[in-house]
């Protein structure tokens, strides 16, 4: 007989948690479950809760209501430090009067450690990040890259069960944001600790993660692999904030056209996929992503507003009946402005939300 | 004005900027320079209408004469730099802990606590002169240094409070969150992290309390009768019923501003941070 190993509870755990300061809801029912060794980030805007959310489950913040549990333990109560996570903060935070190495150092000092013990780890954090030639310098004589290094050295010298990210990138300039976004990555590979990340930005979060949680008014929108997010966002608020350039959003009614469904817009009738998930009458809301918008093909007249060569793609904004529409393009288009073209879009790359609810059809 | 509006004015602009700051610098610096050189000057040179300050008037004598009967002053300044030190150490130590308290931490009402402490310095001290000595008399600690640092240590606590308050509100939160993280309660925050960043202000307070306490008169003159006398009542005992020794009490003043210049001329730069980072906020 084989005996199935017991499933382990999820590293992080959010029940129906809710954050109020005064009269303000900044977070509710926020409903979590990520499992030991993900990468989850939560995303959203500025406001959203993310942040909240992570202090919550670091401990900085008190919940108004639900349970936060830790490996299936309930931590509501229980202090940063003995919830056993570590923190990268957005603006490093990083002890000016000490020197990179007592930075480092400073929370096994907390906790009781030998000088010898301590002095060993830090170098051995400081070689794994390439910090050993600035040990003995203080924050403010190092670059921002450097900074965000012993940000994150202080985070990994104790070994923590959970790493908890805020935003840690958003101070750095854009060469440097992909650099250290791969470096986390990597890290995260080869220590497979699980971590919680914060971040507004969508490519960002696309590119880390495992999973990721958006987030509009205190809410989960949607949780899923980035590819479920971007390709079955399951609203249009999550379809919206995902995908650059943005997605095309149009309203329109639903009708039938030779026996299958179909929508207008404008003066232009798109047929819609025939799986019975459409009624004539209901209005709807087409969501089209730029790369679904084929030139060259079809019978959808438009004619080229705008040409954005972005090196690899070029992004083509369009005029036509229905509004407009942005199509993307290999390498650098030859359109001109004004240009007449035809598109084609597939009914099958077309995401409909419900005009009223905002949820995927 | 700014430095800017400075380059970008006219030469008119120019003339009237550098005019008033000479005559700043000089309505600052003539009562030095008076104390200075009437230090220097003999009796009947400094008191001849006009004062006659030709090179063969000056003198050290009464440098040699105040130095020579330095029982008086020297107990002066032993007795001013016990009350100053006294209150300056005391009122940081408390002041310190109160104000972190008053800024960062949860403390219900900490804005109206805080201008109950401020509120303690709108009473006039002539107000509180005699209950004040009324109550110290009662326990017999008239003439006695450590009551008189007590006394001032009531002034000098809630401007030290209102200084390091502001300097604590503008601590980024991150660095507390941090520490939190890391392992560090309320007082190891504090202890480690907050006190150590906060030199400046803490140096630019204690040059304060220290100064206050140095150079308050009424108190000390109602409070004190011989032993326990500080440094400005020294001075003024050089104003005789009969005669004023202007040139001695002069020197003596002299000698007694030097801990104060040095102070202020060491810890300059923290001076100026301190305060513009605890006034900037509050």
């Amino acid at each position: 007989m084989t005996s199935v190993p017991p499933r382990l509870p999820p590293a992080i755990e959010l029940r129906r948690v809710a954050k109020s300061f005064g009269t303000v809801q900044v977070c509710r029912d926020v409903d979590l479950a990520i499992e030991t060794g993900e990468f989850v980030t939560l995303l959203g805007p500025s406001g959203c809760g993310k942040t909240t959310t992570l202090n919550m489950v670091a401990g900085l913040e008190d919940s108004t209501s639900g349970d936060i549990l830790l490996a299936g333990r309930r931590v509501n109560e229980l202090s940063p430090v003995e919830r056993d996570v570590a923190m990268v903060f957005q603006n490093y935070a990083l002890y000016p009067h000490m020197t990179v190495a007592e930075n480092i150092g400073f929370t096994l000092r907390m906790r009781g450690m030998k000088r010898a013990e301590i002095a060993a780890r830090v170098t051995a954090i400081a070689a794994s990040l390439e910090l050993s030639h600035v040990l003995e310098r203080l924050p403010a004589q190092l670059s921002g890259g450097q900074q965000q290094r012993v940000a994150i050295g202080r985070a990994l010298v104790r070994e923590p069960r959970i790493f908890l990210f805020d935003e840690p990138f958003s101070n750095l300039d854009a060469a440097l944001r992909v650099k250290m976004r791969a470096e986390v990555k990597q890290l995260h590979q080869r220590l497979g600790v699980t971590s919680l990340f914060v971040t507004h930005d969508q490519e960002e979060a696309m590119s880390i993660s495992d999973r990721i949680a958006v987030m509009n008014r205190g809410r989960v929108e949607q949780f899923g692999t980035p590819e479920e997010i971007y390709a079955r966002p399951a609203t249009r608020y999550v379809a919206s904030f995902i995908g650059n350039p943005q997605i095309e959003l149009m309203p329109g009614t639903v009708e039938a056209a030779d026996g299958r469904p179909a929508v207008r817009l404008g003066a232009q009738v798109l047929p819609l996929p025939g799986d019975g998930r459409f009624r004539p009458g209901q209005k709807v809301e087409i969501g089209i992503r730029p790369e679904h918008v084929r030139l060259g093909a079809g019978n959808l007249s438009a004619s080229v507003r705008l040409v954005q060569p972005v090196g690899p793609l070029s992004h083509v904004v369009l005029d036509w009946d229905g509004g407009s529409l942005t199509a993307t393009l290999p390498g650098f288009s030859r359109l001109q402005p004004g240009e007449r073209v035809s598109a084609a879009i597939s009914p099958d790359d077309m995401l409909v939300f419900d005009q009223e609810t905002g949820l995927r059809l | 004005m700014s430095y800017a509006l400075y380059r970008r004015g006219g030469p008119g602009l120019r003339l009237v900027t550098i005019v008033g700051l000479v005559l700043f610098v000089v309505w600052s610096a003539a009562p030095v320079v008076w104390l200075i050189l009437s230090s220097l000057l003999q009796q009947k040179a400094l008191i001849a209408r006009p004062p006659d300050l030709s090179p063969a008037n000056l003198t050290l004598d009464n440098f040699v004469t105040v130095v020579a009967s330095a029982a008086a002053l020297g107990r002066g300044i032993l007795n001013s730099l016990i009350v100053a030190l006294f209150s300056t150490a005391v009122a940081l130590a408390l002041g310190a802990p109160a104000a972190y308290a008053l800024a960062r931490l949860s403390v219900p009402r900490a804005n109206a606590i805080a201008f109950l402490v401020l509120a303690t310095q709108m009473l006039p001290s002539i107000a509180i002169a005699i209950p004040l000595f009324l109550v110290i008399s009662r326990i017999g600690l008239i003439d006695n240094v450590f009551s008189l640092g007590v006394v001032y240590l009531s002034f000098n606590l809630p401007i030290v409070i209102w200084i390091l308050r502001g300097f604590f509100l503008g601590i980024p939160a991150g660095l507390e969150k941090a520490a939190a993280i890391d392992g560090a309660g309320v007082l190891r925050t504090f202890w480690h992290i907050v006190l150590p960043i906060s030199i400046p202000p803490l140096g630019a307070a204690a040059v304060f309390a220290f100064v206050e306490a140095w150079n308050e008169f009424f108190f000390a003159l109602i409070l004190t009768r011989q032993s326990a006398q500080t440094v400005p009542l020294v001075i003024a005992a050089f104003a005789g019923q009969y005669q004023t020794v202007f040139g001695q009490m002069m020197a003596a003043a002299l000698i007694s501003v030097v801990p104060v210049i040095v102070l202020a001329v060491v810890f300059r730069d923290w001076i100026v941070r301190g305060f513009a980072d605890g006034m900037m906020k509050g």
